[in-house]
């Protein structure tokens, strides 16, 4: 599948700022089922520095630096993504069990090695609730990908889709406890739950087609960017992509932007400034399939 | 002539030395460091206990007095955390006696030991941010980094440059019962305790001068002036400042950084002086901005960049890992070191050495067991009894529990739910064995008491590898309990000595060895010290102003006055500077004033004399104790403001008159005039009250000018042209004015003959109007003004010079 895809990001603050710095992440990733080309990132105003480079994980950022005092700042991000991620074959998946083993004992340091997705990282703890959780959902002998579908429609059906009803602050706890979240906290729910019985488990960051093919319904998280979780299931199959706010496996309708141990390594626009005060932001998201 | 007959000094001596250790007992079963197991005192101990054994209490306890009274004039105290009684107020170092001696030999091996130990921890720290072979060969268990909250992942590449990424250690150490040095931990992160070490051993060279020459002690000079050189060489020749980046005066070793910064001739910086350009970092300074390319970080790396790092830091400077990133500054030590305090690496340590170095540690570390291995947590089940448990990871900044000094954990056998705990949370917990401590000889209450010691050492490298500071900074328990020794639960600090062959020539850190002389301006202060130097300026000149006018209104009340239009009018003008003299006690407001004075010195002690600082604290002293003890407000008010001429004296006399005078200067300047201004019109403005011209001439502290000046009767215009106009009388506005016009033209960034910015115009013109000025146009009106002017002065000085500090900065997130 191919798609158009445009994002933008819009802050207006109620009094100028200056000497921002601010780091994007927002240009989507090639490899893995994906094609990215002509990706073109506008910023206004124009920054007085702007740096490309790659984070540890291979995710692209943008840093920027804009000096002057303003009173907004907009982001353009445009760009082409190929999809063909091939439908797996979940039943054809080592055990649960099979897989905590591997991951506990892999040794590659890289990006892509397990040992950086089994632990605490910056927003997600372990703890006994969530382990609790991912324990009664996942039987050890399942095969996993058929087991981590199931958990992915679990938590969607435990949890009510409820934009508004959390912030980006708000901790995976606190939305277990309620409930209730946007898929940042699904993603994060299911990433605390699967580390907790051993499993690796990354988040990532990306872009829902807008509208769905004809006689599907169309998806939770269409309308801005949104997040989802990628499960290591041994070394031959690899990291898939888990769907947890819209309980399915991620194929064509899923392009990733960026992958992390949680929100705070992949968050589109992170920025220290100096303000008066809190600002408002605008968020919209066009992901159109191109007639072949 | 007298005769005088030889005494032979063995019999009384030993006598004496009987008396000194008479009720000396080591706990049985310990390494004592002065006393063998037979009750013999150890050669390398003789010497210093023979000539204790001279001295009678008396002249011990002067000794000992010495050294405490030169600490407390430097200044030298630390800070509690949590604290919550006596909130932000330091405390004094505790120092004991006598210093902890180690024998020459015996240094020589743990030197070596100690040199072995620094390769290995650099070496590791390259490969854990190098190539991570480590790891991948199955040496370490992939959970130790994976789940390391001091990886950190942004800087995950820096050690393939194969330059060292450490260059300044503390190890800590302890001795067993059969004598051998072990490893407790090692100080990566931001290793403390050097700062004070020196001061300490300032303190015992005081207390004993004989002794450290008699004993050919061996001095730490040479080590810091090696180190300051390594500093100095890693900006690739470009000869700008090196820094000390500090996290802050609300850092319990912010005195060290103070101290070590003047010490070393490093700019005391904090994460808001910096900014990133590029892949270069500036200091912001008053003088623009200014490029530098080596920091001694003092600051834990998790909070140095809120941008790629802790997000919620406010002592960071955002950009600071790119620039690591890109080469443009140097961090001793790198961002992410303190992955090497991560105690789950001391299970792993022979065969971390074999792979690294290909030979066995010459210095043993504490045993240690990683609970996240299944053999080993078994084993620690079994073996609770000898274990203390701890955290096999450092601290994350989000889990914001305050390092410990040196945190011997908890007795395994003492915690709950253990073995619970050791299935759950295995990964996150190390099993160590509880070490026996040596124990050393300290006084109390003038006896000589063996306690529990551990020695903190440290090592920095040079171009040709790392060097051993010759001492250290041991610290010694006030119970005979080893887990307890920590400063934070009252243990006291002994200076370590290390004998040497011969009396060394005294280093100083002034000379560079082999340059010559030249005579260097300081470089621009940072905006921020700027800043805190201008409004220190302002709180001193505020509390005397306050402090006259509560002597005025309290000398008049005494005077059997009773309250009237003057008092009232004085009372108003305290109220304005925060001081309630009409219902409450003034005293209270003063003190305000008085700690926000020294609180403002203290963000600032790298930039004017020890003996600045410490009379304003005891100015506070004063108060406070006048507060629980009240007695004549007006002897206190006198005392108080002979205690601040005393601080202007300092200033004036010892301070380098460059730019930070300046602007310590400019703030006193303008306050004194704005206040000068306020009570003049207030007193003498609109119509004379009674008394009020006294009271003027009284506030300017006019009196004696006045009289030799004016031959007339105390007039309403002499009064005033006396405190407003006068350009000789030092207390008049005018001479304030002219006096600022005057630090102005030499302050940064001005030209003479450039086209005049709007701070000059208007202090130009105010300058005009006071000179040009008569008497009888001076009313409550023009007076008000002038105040305005000043205080409009005031704004665009700080707008031009301070700027605003990425204090206010706020981290903005997407949805």
């Amino acid at each position: 599948m191919i798609y158009d895809l445009v994002l933008k990001i819009g802050y207006d603050y109620p009094s100028e700022v200056k000497d921002a710095r601010h780091i994007l992440r927002v240009r989507p990733r090639a490899g893995r089922g994906q094609k990215v080309t002509g990706t073109q990132v506008t910023i206004v105003p124009r920054p007085d520095e702007q740096t490309a480079e790659r984070d540890f994980f291979g995710n692209a950022l943008d840093h920027l630096l804009l000096l002057p005092p303003h009173a907004a700042l907009s982001v353009t991000m445009k760009t082409r993504v190929t999809v063909t991620r091939p439908t797996p074959d979940l039943a054809n998946t080592p055990t649960v069990a099979a897989v905590r083993g591997a991951a506990a004992l892999l040794r590659d340091p890289g990006p892509d090695g397990p040992m950086h997705f089994l632990g605490p990282s910056r927003l997600i703890r372990l703890g006994e609730t969530f382990t609790a959780y991912a324990e009664a959902a996942l039987d050890d002998e399942a095969a996993i990908g058929e087991a981590l579908l199931a958990f992915s429609k679990r938590i969607k059906a435990d949890f009510k889709y409820a934009p508004g009803a959390t912030t980006v602050d708000t901790p995976a706890e606190e939305a277990f406890a309620r409930r209730e979240g946007v898929c940042q906290d699904f993603a994060h729910v299911m990433i605390a739950s699967l580390r907790g019985i051993g499993i690796p488990a990354a988040y990532v960051s990306g872009f829902l087609r807008t509208e769905p093919p004809k006689g599907r319904p169309r998806l939770e998280g269409a309308d801005a960017m949104h997040a989802w979780v990628d499960v290591w299931l041994g070394e031959e199959s690899g990291w898939m992509g888990f769907d947890p706010t819209n309980g399915m496996v991620t194929l064509d309708d899923h392009i990733v932007t960026a992958v992390g141990r949680d929100y705070s390594d992949v968050a589109p626009i992170d920025g220290v400034l100096i303000t008066a005060g809190p600002q408002k932001t605008r968020h919209s998201v066009d992901v159109v399939p191109v007639e072949a | 002539m007298p005769t005088a007959k030889v005494l032979t000094p063995a019999a009384p001596e030993r006598a004496a030395k009987g008396a000194l250790l008479a009720g000396y007992r080591p706990p049985v079963g310990t390494y004592d460091e002065m006393m063998t197991a037979d009750g013999q005192v150890r050669p390398h101990y003789r010497e210093m206990i023979a000539s204790l054994a001279r001295m009678d209490e008396a002249e011990r306890g002067r000794r000992f007095a010495t050294a405490t009274q030169y600490l407390r004039e430097a200044g030298v105290f630390y800070r509690v955390y949590g604290a919550v009684d006596q909130s932000d107020r330091p405390r004094s170092w505790p120092l004991a006696h006598p210093p902890l001696v180690i024998d020459r030999e015996e240094w020589a091996t743990l030197e070596a030991g100690l040199v072995q130990r620094a390769d290995f921890l650099e070496r590791l720290l390259s490969d854990l941010y190098g190539e991570r072979a480590l790891v991948r060969d199955g040496v370490l268990p992939p959970a130790i980094l994976g789940r390391n909250p001091e990886f950190l992942r942004p800087v995950a590449d820096q050690g393939k440059s194969g330059h060292p990424l450490i260059r300044f250690i503390a190890v800590d150490l302890g001795r067993g019962p059969d004598g051998q040095w072990w490893v407790l931990g090692d100080r990566t992160q931001a290793a403390s305790g050097a700062g004070f070490a020196l001061e300490n051993r300032v303190a015992t060279s005081r207390a004993f001068p004989d002794l450290i020459r008699d004993l050919k002690i061996q001095r730490l000079a040479r080590f810091f002036r090696d180190f300051r050189e390594t500093l100095y060489s890693l900006d690739d020749g470009k000869g700008v400042r090196a820094g000390l980046l500090s996290p802050g005066p609300h850092n319990e070793t912010y005195f060290e950084h103070a101290y070590l910064a003047r010490y070393l001739g490093l700019l005391l910086l904090e994460g808001g002086d910096l900014a990133v350009h590029g892949s270069s970092v500036e200091v912001r300074t008053v003088d623009g901005a200014k490029p530098i390319r080596v920091l001694w970080r003092r600051l834990d790396s998790d909070f140095a960049d809120p941008l790629e790092l802790y997000a919620r830091s406010r002592i960071g400077t955002p950009g600071l890992a790119r620039a690591v990133r890109a080469g443009g500054v140097e961090l001793v030590n790198a961002l992410g070191s303190g992955i090497l305090e991560t105690r789950a690496l001391l299970a792993f340590q022979p065969a971390l050495a074999k792979a690294l170095l290909g030979e066995e540690l010459k210095l043993p570390t504490v045993a240690t067991w990683w609970c996240g291995q299944e053999k080993e947590r078994a084993f620690v089940a079994k073996n609770r009894d000898r274990l203390s448990l701890a955290n096999a990871f450092p601290q994350s900044a989000e889990a914001g529990e305050r390092r410990r000094p040196l945190d011997l954990g908890i007795r395994a056998a003492d915690s709950e739910g253990f073995a619970d705990m050791l299935e759950t949370n295995g990964l996150d917990v190390v099993a160590q064995e509880i070490v026996g401590l040596s124990t050393a000889p300290v006084f109390v209450d003038g006896k000589l008491v063996a306690r529990p010691v551990t020695m903190r050492v440290f090592l920095a490298r040079g171009a040709d590898g790392w060097r051993v500071m010759p001492g250290g900074f041991a610290r010694t328990s006030s119970s005979t309990d080893p887990s307890a020794v920590s400063m934070q639960s009252g243990g006291h600090s002994v200076d370590v000595w290390v004998p040497g062959d011969h009396v060394e020539r005294q280093v100083s850190l002034l000379e560079k060895p082999g340059g010559g002389f030249a005579r260097r301006l300081p470089s621009a202060p940072p905006a921020r010290a700027a800043d805190n130097l201008y409004w220190l300026g302002r709180y001193v000149e505020r509390a005397e102003a306050a402090t006259r006018l509560v002597r005025l209104h309290a000398a008049r009340l005494a005077e059997g006055e009773r309250v009237g239009e003057l008092e009232q009018v004085v009372g108003e003008r305290l109220a304005a500077i925060g001081v309630d003299a009409a219902v409450g006690d003034p005293t209270e407001g003063l003190l305000d004033l008085a700690g926000q004075a020294f609180a403002t010195a203290s963000r600032i002690r790298d930039r004017f004399s020890p003996d600045g600082w410490r009379v304003l604290g005891e100015i506070v002293d004063m108060i406070e104790t006048f507060r629980e003890e009240p007695g004549d407000v007006a002897a206190l008010a006198s005392g108080v403001l002979t205690r601040l001429s005393g601080f202007a004296g300092l200033v004036h006399e010892s301070m380098y008159q460059h730019t930070a005078w300046r602007f310590l200067q400019s703030g006193r300047l303008i306050e004194r005039g704005r206040v000068t201004a306020l009570v003049a019109a207030a007193l003498a403005g609109e119509k004379t009250l009674e008394g009020g011209l006294e009271a003027l001439l009284e506030f300017t502290d006019s009196r004696v000018t006045y009289r030799r000046r004016y031959s007339v009767d105390l007039t309403r215009e002499t009064a005033l042209d006396l405190s407003v106009l006068d350009p000789l009388n030092p207390r008049s506005v005018a001479f304030q004015v002219n006096g600022f016009k005057t630090i102005l033209d030499a302050l940064p960034g001005r030209r003479h003959g450039e086209t005049l910015d709007m701070l000059s115009r208007r202090a130009v013109r105010l300058q005009s109007r006071l000179t040009t000025g008569h008497p009888s146009e001076i009313d409550e009106a023009f007076l008000k003004r002038i105040a305005d002017d000043l205080a409009g002065l005031s704004d665009l000085l700080s707008r031009r010079y301070f700027g605003a500090g990425p204090a206010l900065a706020e981290r903005l997130e997407s949805e």
